[in-house]
């Protein structure tokens, strides 16, 4: 099939078509008949595919291969990925009329291992779907017309699939680094005629040693081993022959150096043993063997072959002995015999006979001399002369002219006697009353490239069989790596696929890695948006990772959106909104006192780098959230203070402080005790996080600023704010002693820990509660409601929340200290706040 | 699609003060290549790169840091799938040796207990800005417990040298947990009914 690459029209001249970049993917012999653009339907996306219908030379057959890319044109061949393979095998399938198609431009392809998989096109003027189709099914035809006994070779799509690219890679540069050694094999082959192994000591050498240079392999090859009916039985007596002869063969190979059995393998009578020379055996990378039974009901195995696979270097090599179906008239079934072995065998690998650099077939193969009746010898003849004549009429040779055995094997010329039928003993031609002709059953033949026949005889002088043994020699280039070239292509190569790695690494950039939301300010949120892009050739996805807190982001951050994906060239803008309000003021105070930002966000791209986006701005401080300790340590309006500075009086842990309380609390305390019976219903049904909205921002900058301003709200906004002050600090008021108070019964034991609070705490705690008292003394607020609001705040703990009773504990510890018991008024005891509604605080 | 290209993957991170040239060492050791411009990492960066030793091939994931104090706390989430770590600090740069002690400190807190760690005192090519002559560099090392190197990205000394030692470190750990696995070489199918004496050894 001719390759369609001319008739792509190919852009702009100078650039490398798509056709001639996915080219330089494949090898030499491996053409390629239709490129295709396609897209791949994944679920609910797709993703670019080129599809290449290629034919292989050297495999004898067709595939689709499907890259993916990252972007079109192509500019190099290293951005093509394989990311499918398709054998264009009996399996394979194209489906064009598929069940729930989104299009009618679609069509499914697969094979027994893989798919359906789901493509689409967009008709173009420059491939044509009818031809690509048109394309595949003439391949698939033609596969379907090879012989089905054949097994199709897919091994060349090995190189596309279940390799790594560094394999790949490697391969196409072959050339680079292979060198061809010379090595001698030596193929020897005799029928032994169930004669046991003789046990002179020089027995077989005459055969096995026939070699000048010693050689680096021996593929030894016997036939009619035992007698049919002993071998088929395992029995030790075989396993000692079998021994035995394999012994001897060690002893009669060439002497000059030394040797080892590789491999031997046995069916029934026909052995075939592999010996190889000790060095070279760490140049053998892989060995397997494997027998195809004929004979009697083509499966007993007296007659058949067996064969031995094996790697040496970056060679295959494969050794056959078989035995063939004997008698003159048997020629078909002979040629049977040999496809049937030629077919049937699969080493374990899935390796074929004809899937090696070099064969060697061996064996006695029967094949006879078919002289026509009556033919007559012209004169006396040399021995030439008449080996030519008899050669003539070789049932062999006339079969492979023919082509119906042993296509592509070669044999070197013929210059012995026939090697069969001798009287045993002698080197007499048949003498029985069988009379059989004389004839060359025992041969040595070969296939392959670099091969070189030294040697090809038969031994006339041993004599115990009635067949002669026979031996060739020969030269062979095998394929070597250079170690050392080897080496620096593979570094070369890895240093390649490592920077296409690197260099695809999906990438985005962002618009900047600092969010700054400038000034921020309590119970008012903010916004800031930034820009992310795709800063490279694929699509990538992005998302806000996990961090140890459990989340993307801190909770006074919500960031949307937390994960997306970005197309080839496109933007997405990313919202961060910062909420410093009731929920979230006492983890963010917390956050400032050790951190100079509000947080530090991982956006993380898929497969590749993370990216901190780091979020700051400039806190205004204001009373909510702050301890009494850290309040008591201001000496100006909180709004008159920056981050940096309210940061510093949060981490001051010494005991000075420059009022008593904090002013902001004695200044709800006294505008609430003015309002008296205003408050309706005074601290009931109060859930302080609630409603918290803007209008409340107004209570705040007038606490913040210390304004000499009305207050600006309601009775109502100013007990909510009283609470809030209690309850937003990191620390309930009554901290570290909650759980001790929770435990007192007598307000003395209780005031024993009062005692031990922070002065500010400790005059909160104190002024609070006569205020109260006073409250329910006046009857404008309610005991049971006082008790039940302010204990759960002021005594608030997580550990002690779990306790049944741990409700009713705090309005009873409460009412210790607000029920009335004629203590002293708020009113007389002032000592502490002054009487001044706006009079400043005695200093501490 | 076949992806695996190696036979193993060790992680290794990059940690160390801002500006003694972690992405400099790495970006030599990756590409071969070196830009004075600094350029502060914003984040964590990889790079990957194959290696061959003891005729393994070792795919190198190594991940750079970014240095700056504020992300310190960030950073040390990603010590915990490291195998080895580079511990950097400039040569020039005395507060650079110093905070040495913090990272060692850091690593024991986040690190997996077994992981390689390595000391570079890199920019040792500015022997005229030397402020950490190199033998505190070694005691400090010694005294803890683990290797050292000077290193130069911009004359590129001792980079690929200091990563395969480290990779080596770990190999040497890896390979005695898995010594079970396969052998290098293909072994030859034995499965033979007649089990003839004096060739069954395996042949590697």
């Amino acid at each position: 099939m001719e390759s369609v690459g001319d008739h792509v029209p190919n852009g702009l001249t100078g650039v490398k078509s798509n056709l001639e970049i996915v080219r330089e993917r494949f090898k030499e012999d491996e053409i390629i008949l239709y490129l295709f653009e396609a897209y791949q339907i994944k679920g609910p996306e797709d993703a670019n595919r080129l599809l290449a219908l290629v034919s292989s030379e050297s495999g004898g057959t067709f595939a689709i291969i499907s890259f993916s890319f990252v972007r079109t044109p192509l500019t190099s061949v290293n951005e093509l990925i394989v990311n499918k393979v398709f054998a264009i095998d009996e399996s394979f399938q194209l489906q064009q009329d598929c069940k729930g198609s989104i299009t009618a431009y679609q069509f499914d392809l697969s094979t027994a291992e893989d798919g359906p998989i789901k493509y689409y096109f967009y008709p173009s003027e420059s491939a044509s779907y009818e031809e690509f189709v048109a394309k595949i099914i003439s391949c698939k035809s033609s596969m379907a017309r090879s012989d089905p006994e054949t097994v199709l070779n897919f091994r060349w799509l090995n190189d596309y699939r279940q390799i790594g690219e560094v394999k790949q890679e490697l391969k196409k540069r072959e050339s680079e680094y292979i060198v061809y050694k010379d090595i001698i094999i030596y193929c020897a082959t005799w029928n032994v005629n169930n004669k046991p192994c003789c046990d002179s000591p020089d027995g077989l050498r005459s055969w096995l040693g026939c070699s000048e240079r010693a050689p680096d392999i021996y593929a030894i090859g016997l036939q009619e081993l035992d007698t049919p009916a002993k071998a088929m039985l395992n029995s030790t007596q075989v396993q000692a022959s079998v021994a035995q002869w394999n012994e001897k063969m060690v002893q009669s190979v060439h002497p000059d150096v030394e040797y080892e059995i590789l491999q031997y393998h046995r069916l029934v009578g026909i052995m075939l043993t592999v010996i190889v020379r000790k060095q070279l055996r760490q140049h053998i990378l892989r060995c397997r063997f494997k027998s195809v039974a004929r004979g009697v009901l083509n499966t007993l195995g007296n007659k058949g072959g067996v064969a031995i696979s094996l790697q040496l270097n970056e060679g295959h090599i494969c050794f056959v002995n078989s035995h063939l179906a004997a008698h003159m008239g048997y020629v078909e079934e002979r040629n049977q015999d040999y496809n049937a072995i030629v077919d049937g065998l699969r080493f374990d690998d899935g390796r074929t006979i004809s899937d090696h650099d070099h064969i060697f077939w061996l064996g006695d193969l029967n094949y006879r001399i078919q002289e026509p009746p009556g033919q007559q010898r012209p004169g006396p003849l040399t021995d030439a002369q008449t080996y030519e004549l008899l050669l003539q009429y070789d049932q062999l040779r006339q079969e492979m002219r023919k082509g119906k055995c042993f296509e592509g094997y070669t044999e070197g010329e013929i210059k012995f006697r026939p090697t069969y039928k001798y009287d045993p003993g002698t080197d007499n031609y048949d003498s029985s009353e069988k009379q059989r002709a004389p004839a060359y059953c025992d041969r040595v033949l070969w296939k392959g490239t670099r091969i070189e026949q030294l040697a090809y005889n038969s031994i006339m002088d041993i004599r115990q069989s009635d067949h002669k043994p026979v031996y060739a020699v020969f030269r062979v280039k095998i394929k070597t790596r250079d170690e050392v070239k080897y080496k620096r292509v593979q570094e070369e190569v890895l240093k390649a696929v490592d920077k296409r790695e690197n260099d695809n690494q999906p990438q985005i950039s962002v618009e900047k890695t600092v969010i700054d939301f400038g000034r921020v300010r309590f119970n008012e949120p903010c916004m800031q948006d930034f820009n992310v892009y795709n800063s490279c050739p694929l699509p990538v996805d992005f998302s806000f990772k996990e961090k140890d807190i459990h989340d993307i982001c801190e909770k006074w951050l919500q960031v949307d959106p937390r994960k997306d994906s970005l197309m080839i060239d496109s933007a997405r803008s990313i919202r961060i909104k910062m909420v410093a309000d009731v929920h979230t003021i006492r983890g963010l105070l917390k956050k400032i006192r050790t951190s100079d930002n509000f947080d530090i966000l991982i956006l993380h791209v898929e497969n590749g780098r993370d990216i901190f986006i780091t979020v700051t701005g400039d806190y205004q401080p204001s009373c909510f959230g702050l301890s009494m300790e850290t309040m008591c340590r201001t000496d100006r309006p909180l709004s008159e203070y920056s981050q940096e500075q309210i940061k510093h009086l949060m981490n001051d842990d010494s005991q000075e402080y420059c009022v008593t309380m904090p002013r902001e609390f004695f200044l709800l305390i006294d505008y609430l005790h003015k309002q008296g019976s205003k408050l309706e219903g005074g601290f009931h049904t109060f859930e302080p996080r609630k409603s918290v909205n803007a209008h409340f921002n107004v209570v705040r900058d007038w606490l913040d600023t210390w304004s000499d301003e009305e207050f600006p709200g309601t009775p109502q906004s100013a007990a909510q704010a009283l609470l809030l002050l209690l309850d937003l600090p990191e620390q309930a008021l009554l901290e570290p002693f909650v759980e001790d108070l929770l435990a007192c019964n007598s307000k003395s034991k209780a005031m024993d820990y009062i005692a031990l609070l922070s002065p500010p705490k400790r005059n909160v705690f104190m002024h609070l509660c006569m205020f109260l008292r006073e409250g329910i003394e006046c009857q404008y607020y309610e005991l049971h409601q006082v008790a039940v609001t302010f204990g759960r705040i002021l005594l608030r703990s997580s550990e002690c929340k779990a306790w049944p009773d741990y409700k009713v504990r705090c309005s009873q510890f409460m009412r210790l200290f607000i029920e009335s018991d004629g203590a002293d008024s708020l009113a007389n005891r002032n000592e502490g706040a002054g009487a001044g509604s706006k009079a400043d605080l005695p200093a501490a | 699609m076949a992806k695996k290209t190696y036979d193993l993957l060790f992680k290794l991170l990059l940690i160390g003060d801002s500006g003694v040239g972690k992405t400099c060492i790495l970006f030599r050791f990756s590409d071969d290549a070196f830009t004075s411009t600094f350029i502060s990492t914003i984040g964590i960066d990889f790079k990957i790169k194959t290696v061959e030793l003891r005729g393994k091939k070792i795919k190198l994931q190594i991940w750079d840091t970014a240095g700056q104090e504020r992300f310190h706390t960030i950073t040390t989430s990603y010590y915990r799938g490291a195998m080895g770590i580079m511990l950097v600090y400039d040569i020039t740069n005395e507060k650079s040796f110093e905070n040495i002690v913090k990272w060692l400190r850091n690593i024991d807190e986040h690190a997996n207990e077994d992981v390689e760690k390595m000391i570079l005192g890199n920019k040792c090519d500015m022997t005229d800005k030397r402020v950490v002559n190199k033998e505190r560099g070694e005691a400090i090392a010694r005294e803890h417990g683990i290797r050292f190197m000077e290193t130069s990205a911009k004359s590129n000394t001792n980079i690929e040298r200091a990563f395969c030692e480290l990779a080596e470190a770990i190999l040497d750990k890896t390979s005695g947990k898995e010594a079970a696995e396969n052998p290098e070489r293909v072994v030859i199918d034995r499965r033979n009914n007649d089990k003839a004496p004096g060739y069954s050894k395996c042949c590697a």
